[in-house]
């Protein structure tokens, strides 16, 4: 009730406002302020100096370069109060620039075994073999060629004494289903997934005729043990924490801003 | 340190070694991405296998790519050759539907990066008057033309070393080199440390190399343009390296461009050749890129009046101009010709050249099949009507209803080459060799031979024998004053693309001094016979229906082999051979975006193409010699 009372006072909102424009205007002026030059400055200054020449500024040194740096900051003071920062790119670039790598550089907690394990669990794909065929494959030009030399194949004709030359290979081992479509064209490896294995079978179809196929082992997906690839594990670990953190990052800071979006 | 503490720690920690832990227990047996995908698919075949590869491909770290939209690291080059899908700057997706088995980055070191570091660095550069609007930039391609050539006016008026940051230059290449080490993956995918080298003639013709480094030890910077525009420096700063370990080739390309410079016989400076240039050039420049985007340099209708496919992908005028290119000293088959008449009257022969072919983009994406053709140019080639396929929605003020500028580019270019097992070795080496052959960017195949006791076709060891008995393409046959030698051509189709029509022999000689060229056809598909006056096919029939872009179902032959003798052989003289193979017709590309955007294919540029190959030649030697 007691403090109700007093903020309704219109003197005390006056010195309120007043007091909050009194800080505003120190603190944002547009006026030309004060360059302080101190020992901390020089000292600094000093370092530098050191550091890109070897050398101990003497005391003439450091009133040059103090008098260099004096002339810079009076320019960049000046074009920060003329606002030649605002609609820069290249400012701009660079502030987003470093804001980013404050974002990504924020310490992370060194990755225990049991992230990289559960990271790499999440991501098994990445380190999966697909699966693979080995086979022999014995080509014809002709379906009715294909199915007539498989007859005789069942009948008993060595597999050796069928089939027509061609350029391609008379065995292939270990190929996935994208190594079998570049080989023997698109479609090639639905079409393989059919036949039954370890038996000559077929005729299938391929960019260049029909092949009867003899499947001598299906290699399953497999998967790259974590103790295999623990330097590539790792990498890609950190590149996703790295992503991870700016994004949530970014993501923060949205929510701390009111974003108006204006329909025309 | 803390990466390290984890690598030795972890296959312990996982249960992987015993107390005793071995070193292979700990290091990791693969560290790249792609072995996990695709392991042990090919193996080592004394035979040798075909693998298909591109050496032509730009990144954002190439000037001009990078103005132009081309904003595909080098990172993402090497994903996209390996089979994954990468965005191109006009928002849509990139993939191939083969991978490459081989494959090489190689941006400009003229300027390298520094166009990229003007647009998204904070360094001087990009406070740099050139730079002025990069930042501001759309996707409309005009502004992005005007910087790209405010660029190259600055860059070629003298001062151009004023903007060549040596700082962006050296990061750019450490990446390069760093992204192509870390992809290459013998026995699946091979890399090569690449770049380009963009010499340039008095009037901006064009002798541009592509140098291919065989191993993972590159140079600390590449040798620039900036460096000389006279390859022959090239060549010195290449023997130079070799000399160090540093071992590398350069394949020359875009020798359409060249106004007959690429191949003059005289050299940078106006002197004559002689046998030290001809040692030299031969021994860093071993294969050529007979085809690419901007151009097939195979011949020109004006050199080779008698070859009726002698057009394909030739452009008549110098870029966005209309000036006539000057075709001799420009174009292959005429170069291989002075090779061997240098060879006849003066006993060298500075252009003995294996063949390669290579697309030449600037999207870090090689071209694919005709009908997913990007173009090359980043934004400004991204679609039909960009690239002149599509009429323009406002015609041009002349009223000509199609922009003009990319519409005779050819979606073309790719290396084959015959290598024991997919390495960087084995694959170099075949470069070296030139058992290479270039397409237009299908992956027919070809095996060539020639001897004086070759296998029968119908012979279980045929490529065994033929090897033992016989040189491959790339190789020289002495002549026997009375046997003339055999050929065996043996071509198969790319199975995802149209079947074979005819083979062809291209053979070069020189008979009394004089030049002389013939195309014999020596396969014919579909039962046609060879008619031994013309020396040419009979006509299969094959078309293709422009509505859908369908083609002649039962036409063509998936392989083409025969064995086949000169019938105008003659034992006293110096002579070439390479292999033609071409495909039933199909679609170019421009009919495909006519097809996808519902209008007519454009009147004025080939609605269909012939596929083709070209193998290295075989150089047949007289015995005198």
């Amino acid at each position: 009730m007691a403090s109700g009372g007093i903020l309704k006072q219109p003197l005390l909102w006056f010195a309120i406002i007043g007091l909050l424009l009194f800080i505003a205007d120190s603190q944002l002026s547009n006026n030309r302020s004060e360059i302080i030059i101190d020992a901390a400055l020089r000292d600094r200054l000093g370092t530098l100096w050191t550091t890109q020449t070897g050398l101990i500024a003497s005391e003439a040194e450091l009133d040059a370069l103090t008098e260099s740096w004096l002339r810079e900051e009076v320019m960049y003071q000046e074009a920060l109060r003329l606002g030649l920062d605002q609609e820069d790119s290249i400012v701009r670039r660079r502030l987003v620039q470093k804001l980013g790598f404050i974002a990504e550089s924020e310490p992370l907690p060194d990755p225990e075994i049991a992230d990289l394990e559960y990271f790499y669990q999440e991501n098994i794909e990445d380190y999966t073999l697909p699966l693979r065929y080995s086979f022999q494959q014995k080509y014809f030009q002709a379906m009715d060629a294909a199915e007539n030399a498989l007859a005789q194949i069942i009948g008993g004709m060595p597999a050796e004494n069928v089939g027509e030359t061609s350029m391609l290979n008379q065995s292939y081992a270990y190929r996935s289903a994208l190594d079998l479509n570049a080989t023997f064209g698109a479609g090639f490896a639905d079409r393989i997934a059919n036949l039954s294995n370890g038996i000559w079978d077929g005729p299938i179809q391929s960019g260049f005729g029909y092949h009867l196929i003899f499947i001598s082992a299906i290699h399953p997906e497999q998967v790259t043990p974590l103790q295999a690839i623990p330097e590539q594990v790792l990498q890609d670990f950190q590149r996703a924490r790295q992503l991870q953190a700016r994004d949530s990052y970014i993501d923060n800071l949205l929510d701390e801003y009111e974003i108006i979006m204006e329909t025309q | 340190m803390y990466r390290l503490k984890v690598l030795f720690l972890l296959p312990c920690l996982l249960g992987a070694c015993s107390e005793t832990a071995n070193e292979t227990s700990i290091t990791p047996q693969s560290s790249t991405a792609s072995s996990v995908t695709s392991a042990i698919s090919n193996e080592f075949n004394e035979n040798r296998n075909a693998y298909f590869g591109e050496l032509h491909v730009h990144s954002m770290y190439s000037y001009d790519a990078f103005i132009l939209g081309g904003i595909a690291s080098p990172e993402e080059a090497y994903q996209f050759a390996k089979g994954n899908a990468i965005t191109h700057a006009a928002g849509f997706e990139m993939q191939l539907n083969q991978p490459f088995d081989f494959y090489a980055v190689t941006d400009h070191a003229y300027f390298l990066g520094v166009m990229r570091e003007m647009a998204m660095g904070d360094s001087e550069l990009s406070q740099h008057p050139v730079a002025e609007g990069i930042d501001e930039i759309g996707d409309d391609p005009i502004p992005r033309r005007q910087i790209f050539f405010n660029f190259t006016d600055f860059a070629n008026s003298g001062n151009g070393s004023e903007i060549m940051d040596m700082d962006v230059v050296t990061s750019a290449w450490n990446d390069i080199v760093d992204t192509a080490n870390r992809h290459n993956d013998p026995g699946n995918f091979t890399t090569f440390v690449a770049y380009e080298y963009t010499g340039t003639g008095p009037n901006r013709e064009m002798l541009h190399r592509n140098v291919i480094f065989r191993d993972d030890n590159a140079p600390d910077l590449p040798f620039s343009r900036l460096d000389s525009d006279d390859p022959a420096d090239l060549w010195d700063w290449m023997d130079n390296n070799r000399s160090m370990g540093i071992e590398s080739l350069a394949i020359p390309h875009n020798s359409n461009y060249s106004e007959g410079l690429m191949f003059d016989l005289v050299d940078y400076n106006g002197n004559p050749l002689d046998s030290a240039y001809a040692d030299q050039r031969m021994r860093n420049e071993p294969i050529v890129e007979i085809t690419q985007v901007k151009g097939t340099s195979e011949t020109h209708p004006a050199l080779s009046p008698n070859d009726e496919w002698a057009s394909f992908g030739v452009l008549y005028t110098r870029i966005g101009t209309d000036v006539l290119i000057q075709p001799e000293g420009a174009y292959l088959r005429d170069a291989l010709l002075n090779g061997i008449r240098l060879q006849e009257e003066q006993g060298f022969n500075p252009f003995k050249y294996g063949i390669s072919g290579s697309s030449d983009t600037h999207n870090g994406t090689a071209v694919g099949p005709e009908e997913n053709f990007y173009g090359v140019s980043g934004l400004l080639d991204s679609d039909g009507q960009r690239r002149g396929a599509v009429p323009l929605d406002t015609p041009n003020p002349d009223g000509s209803l199609y922009f003009d500028r990319y519409a005779r580019f050819g979606a073309s270019g790719m290396t084959g080459v015959w290598a024991e097992e997919n390495t960087r070795e084995a694959i170099y080496d075949a470069f070296r060799r030139k058992e290479t052959f270039g397409t237009s960017g299908t992956r027919m195949k070809v095996r060539f031979f020639a001897g004086h006791d070759l296998p029968e076709l119908d012979d279980d060891e045929l490529i065994s024998k033929a090897y033992a008995t016989g040189v491959t393409m790339g190789g020289d046959l002495i002549a026997e004053a009375d046997d003339a030698p055999a050929f065996i051509a043996w071509a198969a189709k790319d199975p995802n693309s149209a079947p074979l029509q005819r083979l062809q022999i291209i053979k070069g000689w020189v008979e009394n001094g004089e030049m002389h060229e013939q195309v014999y056809d020596i396969a014919c598909s579909d039962g046609n016979a060879v008619n031994p006056t013309t020396n040419r096919c009979g006509d299969n029939g094959a078309s293709v229906n422009l509505d859908d872009c369908s083609i002649s179902p039962d036409l063509g032959a998936t392989e083409l082999r025969v064995k086949w003798t000169d019938p105008d052989y003659n034992p006293a003289n110096n002579a070439f051979y390479y292999v033609r193979a071409l495909e039933n017709p199909s679609c170019r590309w421009s009919t495909w975006d006519a097809i996808r955007a519902g209008v007519e294919p454009r009147p004025d540029v080939p609605a269909t193409i012939q596929e083709r190959l070209w193998s290295s030649p075989i150089w047949i030697i007289p015995e005198s010699n």
